[in-house]
């Protein structure tokens, strides 16, 4: 594309006539200047466009595998029931406008939420579908109907409260969650008054202003009883994932329920002794109490961070518990949240730190915090969502898919080096001995490359890796690629030091009396050089396929270590293909096109470095 | 001819004793212990420890455990009298082994998943090669026009992109989009036949997707091979010739340039012909075929070495008779290689 046109043609015809052909070369220096080989191979490699955005794109990524690990950082242990197969998105806490100065009561459950207007109606937000048959936006019809004045979720249900004090239970109601208990009944005909309305994993509770508490939901996983000499004493209840704490009106906290024995939750700290407790909160597994002189005390299981209590400088008002963080309004309207800050749920904004606003309430979910100002406006804080969704066992795809990146592409360049090493060295040896070591070797090589790779490759990772650990593994894997796939190389570096010895200059080194050896890794492999790196870059994306379909196979790196081929493993089903196309679209599109760029870089290469093959 | 083929049998049989020596002596590295797994569950029915240590020990014995490596491989591919001291039963007199975890002869085991790999395999093959070699040719002959550059864009695709993804997009255009194919499985759950032809019919269903993947990923290498030795051929000087003498362009193509293109095509059919049978290790368990490499996968991941080994013995007896095939077949189309130097 030298002769590219300029401008319309009439004004090139005229410019021509007038002016003369300046396209012509004017010096012949010019046309004729001196390039190393190496200069005329970039520059050739460079004058496609194709393979400049293909160099582009792997660079990105690259550097995006490379450098996302330290920012998205990989907890192998990960995994959160709450969190499984979402969809991507940041929509968790978008409280709809019409919500905005006009709530009466929000209820945020673990990847949505819900709220009540001003005219009793129900919105809500968020990933509302929690598997593939239960949507708990799906409300029923007679619950849009009523007029509805508390609302609580759980994780996987909704329960309603009517001002007739009327109960509504949606969502997932096969464990029991709708199954209301025979006390609950005689007491609702008798008429009840409820002031607390909870819901958690698979069972609810409510208490009414009497002082009864009553549960109902899955008795199986759950402690739902209620001993009986504190009915018509409880004042509030705290429900963690599975057990309850009361708050009695006398402002003592009691486990009331019947697994009480050896459960951290029942131990409540002897400090509390004597003091009035006015509120109480719970995370999944931690309870935090609130006496009337505005101290918190935390107890239960605390391993992440729940039991960090700052100090605070003015009393607490109130206490609200997430799934692993509680948040703290102050007297002074300041908020603080303490625990687990995975997702940003303990990072209050900087005007409600400092109390710039007036607080009327503070809602707080698995790991998002909702506070309502008197004036209308709703704040926000933790999980917005997942940008690539999660997979089935609630871990963020976008850390995997970096990680994962990161391994892969760690594998693939090992194994190319290694291969590389065996390649040039057996195919030197062989090019520079010849006769019967050349022989031997080309059988070996035929040999090896002759074995189906991918059977080969898994009964090596199988046999040899059985009494691995997964670190082990992963070298195990590259040594294993890279001692399966040094053939090609050694053929093109035996082939090429066979085609140059017979050139000019080897003649001329071996007739300035220099020994075979040094002509051989000194003056002609330098010269093979551009070649190997062709197919170097080539076996790059060789190796990285070869160990995603290893570990895709399940015989490569082992999970929870991902790798771009084992984010895969367990997608081939409709389910997944259909429902959760974000688990296999995303990891799937960056590695297809990380192998496509590596691909045409490699292409661009060879064309650079072997004019020939251009006109191919 | 006759003995240059002699001679690569003797090679073949040699390689082939020195992998499957390799492959034994690699299945002996894992610690397992057949005497004493048969044993324990009888460890109640013993009186006392030595009695179950003398029984085991004999066990041992009988199984032939104690003996040196090498006897103990030569009495697995059968050219060492077995554990009895008389008669041979080995792999080259058809004892193929016992699949412990399908509790059955191994090569009762095979037949079945065999014959499906062969099947699939035989369409897959046909449905490549028909559709690469026109492919090629047609894009060697009209090179760097925009159909040759857009097939090139898409064989780079193809052979850029892992074979399980292509399958994924194809499962969830065909199964999901459209909903023609099954997702998975090689005929339908249940279901009971009226005729042979029917069980052919529904067999063929099943496995169109699996052929239509594993073609389309095998088309990429396949095809650019094919276009760049046609290439190379329509450049040389007989070509010219051939067009001077004012022979048809399709006589020119078929005749003079495809046939020289023909040599290095056959080549890389090698490494392509056994990228299937390993290919379809992917393939058949991505859509759950029971085939080979299904079986292979499945042995391996429940330990059953006595399986997988045989498994492995055929690829690896596949491979080298394919590339004695194709070093005779190199004779066959192109007289100048001499094969029997």
């Amino acid at each position: 594309m030298a002769s590219k046109k300029k401008g319309f043609f009439l004004f090139r015809w005229i410019k021509r006539m007038f002016l003369g052909n300046h396209n012509e070369v004017v010096d012949l220096l010019q046309e004729e200047q001196m390039q190393t080989p190496f200069k005329t191979m970039a520059k050739k490699f460079l004058k496609k466009k194709t393979v400049i955005f293909a160099l582009t794109v792997f660079v990105l990524i690259f550097a995006f595998v490379l450098i996302g690990p330290y920012y998205w950082k990989l907890d192998l242990s990960e995994q959160d029931s709450t969190l499984t197969n979402l969809p991507p998105g940041y929509n968790m806490m978008a409280v709809p406008k019409e919500m905005k100065g006009n709530a009466v009561d929000i209820a945020p459950g673990g990847t949505f939420g819900f709220g009540i207007d001003g005219n009793g109606k129900i919105h809500s937000w968020g990933t509302t579908r929690i598997t593939e048959k239960i949507d708990v936006a799906d409300i029923p019809e007679e619950v849009l109907n009523a007029k509805i004045t508390k609302i609580a979720a759980g994780f996987d249900h909704m329960v309603a409260l009517g001002d007739d004090g009327q109960l509504y239970v949606w969502g997932n109601t096969r464990l029991q969650q709708g199954n209301f208990t025979s006390d609950m009944k005689k007491d609702q005909k008798d008429g009840w008054n409820i002031i607390q309305l909870e819901a958690s994993t698979q069972f609810s509770a409510i208490v009414t202003d009497e002082g009864n508490l009553y549960l109902w939901g899955n008795k199986n996983q759950n402690d739902i009883n209620v001993t009986k000499k504190y009915q018509g004493k409880i004042a509030k209840v705290a429900l963690t994932a599975n057990h309850y704490v009361s708050l009695m009106k006398d402002g003592t906290v009691v486990y009331t329920g019947s697994k009480g024995k050896g459960n951290p939750l029942a131990s409540v700290p002897k400090a509390l002794k004597g003091k009035t407790v006015v509120d109480i909160a719970a995370t999944s597994s931690a309870v935090a109490a609130l006496t009337d002189n505005g101290e918190v005390y935390v107890w239960g299981t605390t391993v992440r961070g729940e039991g960090e209590v700052p100090e605070f400088s003015v009393p607490v008002k109130g206490i609200y518990g997430g799934r692993y963080h509680f948040t703290a309004l102050l007297e002074d309207n300041s908020v603080v949240s303490w625990g687990n800050n995975k997702y940003g749920q303990t990072n209050v904004p900087e005007k409600l730190l400092q109390g710039e606003e007036e607080i009327a309430s503070v809602y707080v979910g698995n790991h998002q915090n909702y506070a309502i100002t008197t004036d209308g406006d709703v704040h926000t804080w933790g999980l917005k969502g997942f940008l690539l969704g999660t997979d089935d066992l609630g871990r963020d795809m976008l850390t995997r898919i970096v990680n994962g990146g990161q391994v892969t592409m760690t594998v693939g360049a090992i194994s190319v080096v290694i291969a590389t090493v065996i390649g040039v060295l057996l195919g030197g040896l062989a090019g520079y001995f010849g006769g019967k070591v050349d022989l031997l070797i080309m059988r070996i090589s035929e040999i090896v490359g002759g074995l189906p790779f991918i059977p080969f490759a898994m009964i090596l990772s199988a046999v040899i890796g059985s009494r691995l650990d997964a670190n082990q593994k992963m070298y195990l894997i590259m040594v294993v690629l890279g001692v399966l796939s040094w053939t090609g190389t050694c053929r093109l570096v035996r082939a090429q030091i066979l085609a140059q010895r017979e050139m000019e200059y080897v003649t001329a080194a071996k007739a300035m009396g220099i020994k075979e050896k040094v002509i051989v890794f000194r003056h002609i492999l330098p010269n093979v050089f551009s070649l190997l790196l062709v197919s170097m870059t080539l076996d790059f994306a060789t190796c990285m396929l070869t160990e995603s379909t290893l570990s895709y196979l399940g015989f490569g790196i082992p999970l929870p270590q991902p790798t771009w081929g084992n984010l895969l493993d367990g997608a081939n089903n409709s389910v997944v293909i259909q429902q959760y196309w974000w688990r296999w679209v995303f990891p799937a599109a960056i590695f297809g096109l990380c192998t496509v760029c590596i691909n045409m870089i490699g292409d661009g290469l060879r064309d650079a470095v072997d004019p020939k093959s251009n006109e191919r | 001819m006759g003995k240059y083929i002699l001679k690569r049998c003797g090679y073949i049989v040699l390689v082939f004793m020195i992998v499957s020596f390799l492959m034994f002596s690699l299945y002996n590295l894992i610690p397992s212990d057949p005497a004493r797994a048969e044993l324990e569950p009888m460890r109640q029915s013993f009186k006392n420890p030595a009695e179950y240590e003398a029984r085991y020990q004999a066990l041992r014995e009988e199984m032939g455990l104690n003996d040196p490596l090498v006897v103990r491989y030569l009495r697995w591919m059968g050219l060492w009298t077995d554990t009895d001291g008389k008669s041979f039963n080995g792999l080259l007199e058809g004892n193929f082994g016992y699949s412990n975890y399908y509790k059955r002869n191994v090569i009762d085991v095979i037949v079945d998943p065999m014959s499906n790999t062969i099947f699939i395999n035989i369409f897959s093959t046909i449905a490549a090669l028909g559709i690469t070699i026109p492919l090629g040719i047609f894009c060697a002959v009209r090179k760097n026009g925009k159909f040759d550059q857009t097939t090139q864009v898409v064989t780079m695709l193809g052979y850029s992109i892992p074979v399980y993804i292509i399958a994924l997009v194809f499962m969830f255009i065909f199964c999901i989009v459209f909903r023609i194919f099954p997702v998975m499985g090689i005929k339908t759950a249940g279901a009971t036949y009226a005729s042979g032809w029917d069980e052919f019919v529904d067999k063929l269903y099943h496995i169109t997707l699996p052929v239509i993947v594993m073609t389309f990923g095998s088309l990429g290498g396949m095809t650019r091979y094919v276009r760049s030795a046609m290439i190379e051929s329509l450049s040389m000087d007989y070509i010219r010739t051939a067009r001077a003498k004012g022979l048809r362009e399709k006589v020119v193509i078929y005749s003079h340039a495809w046939r020289n293109a023909l040599l290095p095509i056959i080549t890389s059919i090698l490494g392509w012909f056994l990228s299937i049978f390993s290919g379809s290790v992917v393939i058949e368990n991505t859509f759950g075929l029971s085939g080979m490499g299904r079986l292979y996968w499945i042995g391996l991941n429940n330990n059953d070495f006595e399986l997988v080994l045989a498994i492995q013995m055929f690829y690896s007896i596949v491979s080298l008779v394919g590339a004695l095939l194709i070093d005779i077949s190199y004779g066959l189309v192109d007289p100048r290689v001499r094969v029997d130097k």
